[in-house]
């Protein structure tokens, strides 16, 4: 039975929201998803990924596994199969590599480069490894994803630039300011905006933040939230006057901060930066007041103008990134190649090793008479001798790549040598070393 | 010989160039290997001079250069390695390069006339040259301040925004190197003032010509002027950012023009 790594799966390209929200392995627990694949005897290695945007199941099995894994995602979420088989998809061998390694990277999520991806792929793959569903194939397979994922956040801009429009003011703020934690923060308006962006900065843990309103209690309420400050309306002048960092989000029809009003503050904060984030419709800050001297204003046009173009850049890296998949996913095929035939490789060195030691066991007679020195001597050198007899064809067959040619030297090599057909797959677990390293002249 | 460092600082330059483009660390530590070796031959180089005439080469303009290269190449590196920023690195080895072009086109060394052979001659060239290389560095951060302001201002946020650390640590930096070299420039101009008057009375007709009104000298006093005023407006009237950006690259610029065409051509009391 040769190796054959598959993934099933489907995700936010295949299937609606609706579906995905049903098909959710996590529901009971990953652990019961992988128990309840492995006592169907379909596959030898799995593991089970299920995020909010996508649900894979990657493993090694036999020919008609792939098939029998879409049947148990049907029949472990009670849906029809008819229902769910248009929206599934199958990747098999180095389509499957390929298929994880841009899953670990970012590349197939919804927001490209996203970095949560590669520690839920690390995750799933923990869990199946503690309940011992995981062996040579998968693990190759996965720490390689978790290689190419780093690799491609390192070599490409995949997940550069802020991609909401909170991160990105937070990036904003931290090319001004450097360090974020000294900074004070105030908030005019205790609406729902307002409160939402005091959340994002809070956890940024800025050193103050003051809540301004027009109404003192809904200011003092919001500023509870947020382990903040309220000051009443009059005294903004002054709050102004210290701030780095100021969010305004009232429901105000005329401006706010006018020109002459930032002006004024400027004076007394002796040239200090000043970064004013207008996230209300309609305006709250006169757009004159960015052109004052080391005053950066952006409203919510502007940062959402920075979030599309860092999308349309990470998207240009896309190229970049899946070179570096093509790469690895060459290496991990060549990888999986050699490994085909390595039971035939097994069986051939247990083979000789039978042969060696029954015709050790036939010469006893003979042997019995010699010292154990020699005895020890005549073991070492007939030992020598197979694994010099085995060293070339087994370097020569670890080398070839072609599928077909793979199975057509096993089958002859079977006949050959009456190896035992069908071998199991030995090596995925481990083998002690039966050869011992070979020594050279 | 000269030949040598002039190669491995355009290489190092070359090397920040296209770590700056392309952003990858081990191209990074490619330059800062290429600049360290730079400096090294380079100190080899001085190294060699000073046993050939038995003195510090320090003398006249060319053995200025040399020693003004040196010095910021030394200065540079050890502010990489204590912040981990490369930033900078692509002006800074530009400046390092262009500079040595001067040393490597005339190789010799000055002998030394009698007039110099002071302890105070050595103080007072070490010490400007030293201010100077502050002042470049400063120039340098005042140049890749207003590069990202500009972008941020502009509210477009592209190639400079993802390359140079904050407008803050740019700014703070900008502060420490015109402090430091304020100072220097202070230590080097009452220095050379003490000893042109030792000097006064020497027959060397340079010696004699030590006033406020060589241009050499009075370009430096003009200098220290500027310095003086950027440092007073940080502090009093808060002009850091963008204005202490534009008055730090000013002032390298002086600095510049008195330290090349100035040393060169008009001067009549430093034209050892």
């Amino acid at each position: 039975m040769t190796t054959r790594l598959f993934a099933v799966g489907l995700s936010h390209r295949t299937a609606p929201v609706e579906l995905r929200e049903c098909v959710d392995f996590s529901r009971d627990g990953v652990g019961d998803a992988l128990a309840s694949l492995a006592s169907r005897g379909l596959c030898r290695e799995m593991v089970v990924l299920s995020t909010c945007n996508r649900a894979e199941v990657y493993a090694v099995g036999g020919p008609d596994a792939p098939d029998g894994v879409a049947r148990f995602f049907a029949e472990y979420h009670e849906l029809p199969l008819a229902r769910l088989s248009e929206h599934l998809y199958v990747r098999r061998g180095d389509e499957a590599a390929r298929h994880l390694f841009r899953v670990a990277a970012g590349l197939d999520s919804l927001v490209v480069g996203e970095p949560q991806i590669l520690g839920q792929v690390k995750a799933a793959y923990a869990t199946s490894s503690d309940h011992g569903h995981t062996a040579a194939v998968i693990n190759r397979l996965f720490h390689t994803a978790f290689g190419v994922g780093k690799r491609v956040r390192r070599e490409t801009g995949i997940s550069e630039g802020a991609v909401s429009v909170s991160y990105a003011a937070i990036a904003l703020a931290r090319k001004i300011f450097g360090d974020p934690s000294g900074l004070s923060v105030v908030i005019l308006g205790a609406g729902e905006m307002a409160k939402l962006t005091g959340v994002h900065l809070k956890a940024q843990q800025v050193r103050q933040m003051t809540v301004a309103s027009r109404t003192l209690a809904a200011a003092e309420r919001m500023a509870r939230q947020l382990d903040g400050r309220a000051v009443p309306w009059s005294e903004l002048t002054d709050a102004l006057a210290t701030a780095d960092i100021v969010i305004t989000a009232t429901g105000a029809v005329e401006p706010v901060l006018t020109r002459a009003g930032v002006h004024e503050v400027m004076r007394p904060r002796r040239q200090r930066p000043l970064f004013i984030i207008d996230i209300a419709l309609p305006r709250d800050v006169e757009p004159s007041v960015g052109d004052l001297e080391q005053v950066f204003l952006y409203n919510i046009d502007d940062l959402q103008g920075i979030v599309k173009e860092n999308l349309t850049r990470r998207s240009g890296e896309l190229e970049r990134a899946d070179a570096i998949v093509d790469e690895e996913v060459e290496r991990f095929t060549t990888w999986l190649q050699s490994r085909e035939i390595i039971p035939t490789v097994v069986a051939l060195r247990d083979r000789f090793e039978t042969i060696r030691q029954s015709e050790l066991a036939r010469l006893e007679p003979k042997l019995a008479g010699l010292p154990p020195e020699a005895r020890a001597r005549v073991d070492e050198i007939t030992q020598l001798l197979v694994q010099k007899l085995l060293l070339t064809p087994t370097e020569q067959l670890k080398s070839v790549r072609d599928e077909s040619l793979i199975s057509s030297y096993s089958d002859a090599l079977q006949r050959l040598f009456e190896l035992e057909s069908d071998q199991p797959d030995r090596s995925e677990t481990p083998r002690k070393a039966r050869v011992a390293p070979l020594r050279r002249e | 010989m000269h030949l040598l460092p002039l190669i491995l600082y355009a290489c190092a330059a070359g090397a920040y160039l296209a770590h700056f483009a392309g952003r990858d660390r081990s191209v990074g530590r490619l330059a800062t290997g290429l600049l360290g070796g730079a400096v090294l031959a380079h100190t080899f180089i001085i190294g060699m001079q000073t046993v050939q005439a038995g003195h510090a080469p320090l003398v006249g303009t060319t053995a200025a250069v040399s020693a003004f290269v040196w010095l910021l190449g030394l200065a540079y590196l050890y502010i990489e390695l204590t912040t981990d920023e490369r930033a900078m690195g692509v002006l800074v080895t530009t400046l390092l390069a262009v500079l040595y072009l001067i040393p490597a086109l005339d190789p010799g060394v000055s002998p030394r006339p009698a007039v110099l052979q002071s302890p105070l001659f050595t103080l007072h060239v070490l010490a400007m040259l030293f201010a100077y290389a502050s002042f470049a560095l400063a120039g340098v951060l005042g140049v890749t301040y207003v590069l990202l302001f500009k972008e941020i201002k502009a509210k477009h946020l592209g190639y400079f925004y993802a390359r140079l650390p904050s407008l803050q640590v740019l700014d703070a930096m900008n502060g420490r190197a015109l402090t430091i070299g304020w100072i220097f420039l202070t230590i080097g101009i009452t220095v050379g003032g003490i000893w042109a008057t030792q000097v006064q009375g020497s027959s060397d007709p340079r010696a004699q010509a030590m006033s406020a009104v060589d241009p050499k000298i009075l370009v430096a006093l003009v200098c220290w002027a500027v310095y003086s005023f950027a440092l007073f407006a940080r502090r009093a009237i808060g002009w850091t950012g963008r204005r202490g950006a534009w008055l730090s690259a000013l002032g390298f610029v002086i600095v510049l023009l008195n330290f090349v065409p100035v040393g060169y051509f008009l001067t009549k009391s430093h034209n050892f």
